[in-house]
């Protein structure tokens, strides 16, 4: 314990007393007051009355200080976590529209082929059906005409026909064929 | 009252209640707050090397994990222990109650293990009271909830 000269007790009350200021701190508890000095000793309480209730206010601002930084930690964690969820969130929304995009890609890659086998089957049946066609009436004027040349009548109206009949269907079939190929350059030349 | 206090915790705002609630309870004069243990470590080792070793704090409270540290609390009492003369009073100051890591901070040698929150007072309180049994080797490891 510090004992207090008479000069340094007479500025300390003073300055308390006139200017407010009293002596704070640890260094506070060294200070004891002469022996009988019962102003000093009242001085000396007032000292860590005041420096009680100045420590008690800033421990409860501190401690609230402290728990106003943990509520923070801990939001800003779980906005930490709410960000990293909702990246996992959006990559996954990012691999769902690759797949449901390469499904669609799938999808009208199917129909396009659909498309084109449909038609190529419907000028497959056009072509055929133009052969029959073709081949029938070739074959059954074919036969009159035999049969007209058999049966020793007079064959130059069939004759003519005849050779009339098979420049056309000659020139429908190689229209025809021009058509199929047509169609067949223009799909081949879309893809 | 305890002669002099080294507290070592990262967290400056506990340094300030740890010195108040000090002051309020009277528990020492002299506080000392560091913030890393590898601060702390190069302290004790220029006492136990350089000396005097009487510059050594009486108690030291140490934080668990210590952020920005080398090594945590647990290591830190185990180098004053075992590297550094012992000699003082040593134990964990820290807001984990893992039986764990208090039963490791026990191997090391910490004297106690008090847990931080927001009513410090009363804990320290009763540590003041098992104190002198600290200092003398007598009191048993107590964790203080």
């Amino acid at each position: 314990m510090i004992e207090i000269t008479e000069h340094t007790r007479n500025v300390l009350l003073e300055v308390a007393k006139k200017k407010k200021i009293y002596v704070e701190g640890n260094f506070l508890k060294l200070l004891k007051a002469p022996k009988g000095d019962k102003e000093f000793e009242e001085y000396l309480t007032v000292c860590k009355d005041k420096d009680s209730t100045a420590r008690k206010k800033r421990l409860s601002v501190t401690k609230q200080v402290q728990s106003q930084n943990k509520e923070l930690e801990k939001a800003a964690k779980e906005n930490e976590q709410l960000l990293l969820d909702l990246q996992v969130a959006l990559d996954e929304a990012k691999e769902a529209e690759k797949e449901a995009q390469k499904l669609r890609d799938e999808a009208v890659e199917d129909l396009d082929m659909l498309q084109k086998r449909t038609q190529f089957e419907l000028i497959g049946l056009i072509v055929k059906v133009a052969l029959i066609i073709i081949i029938g009436v070739g074959v059954t004027t074919t036969l009159l005409y035999s049969v007209a040349m058999l049966a020793g009548e007079d064959t130059t109206l069939l004759g003519n026909a005849w050779s009339n009949m098979f420049g056309i269907l000659l020139t429908n079939s190689f229209s025809i064929i021009g058509t199929i190929m047509g169609v067949k350059y223009a799909t081949e030349k879309s893809e | 009252m305890i002669d002099s206090i080294l507290l070592i915790d990262d967290e400056d705002l506990f340094h300030l209640v740890f010195e108040d609630a000090c002051s309020l309870l009277d528990m020492t004069l002299s506080l000392e707050a560091l913030n890393s243990s590898d601060e702390a470590d190069r302290l004790f080792k220029k006492w136990f090397i350089e000396g005097p070793i009487e510059d050594r704090p009486e108690c030291v409270f140490v934080d668990l994990n210590i952020i920005g540290s080398s090594f945590d609390g647990i290591e830190m009492i185990r180098k004053i222990n075992t590297d550094y003369g012992n000699g003082v009073v040593i134990g964990i100051i820290s807001s984990s109650d893992d039986t764990q890591e208090i039963e490791k901070a026990k191997a090391v040698g910490a004297q106690f293990w008090i847990i931080k929150s927001d009513e410090i007072e009363p804990r320290l309180e009763e540590f003041i009271k098992d104190y002198d049994g600290y200092q003398a080797r007598t009191a048993p490891f107590k964790v203080y909830k």
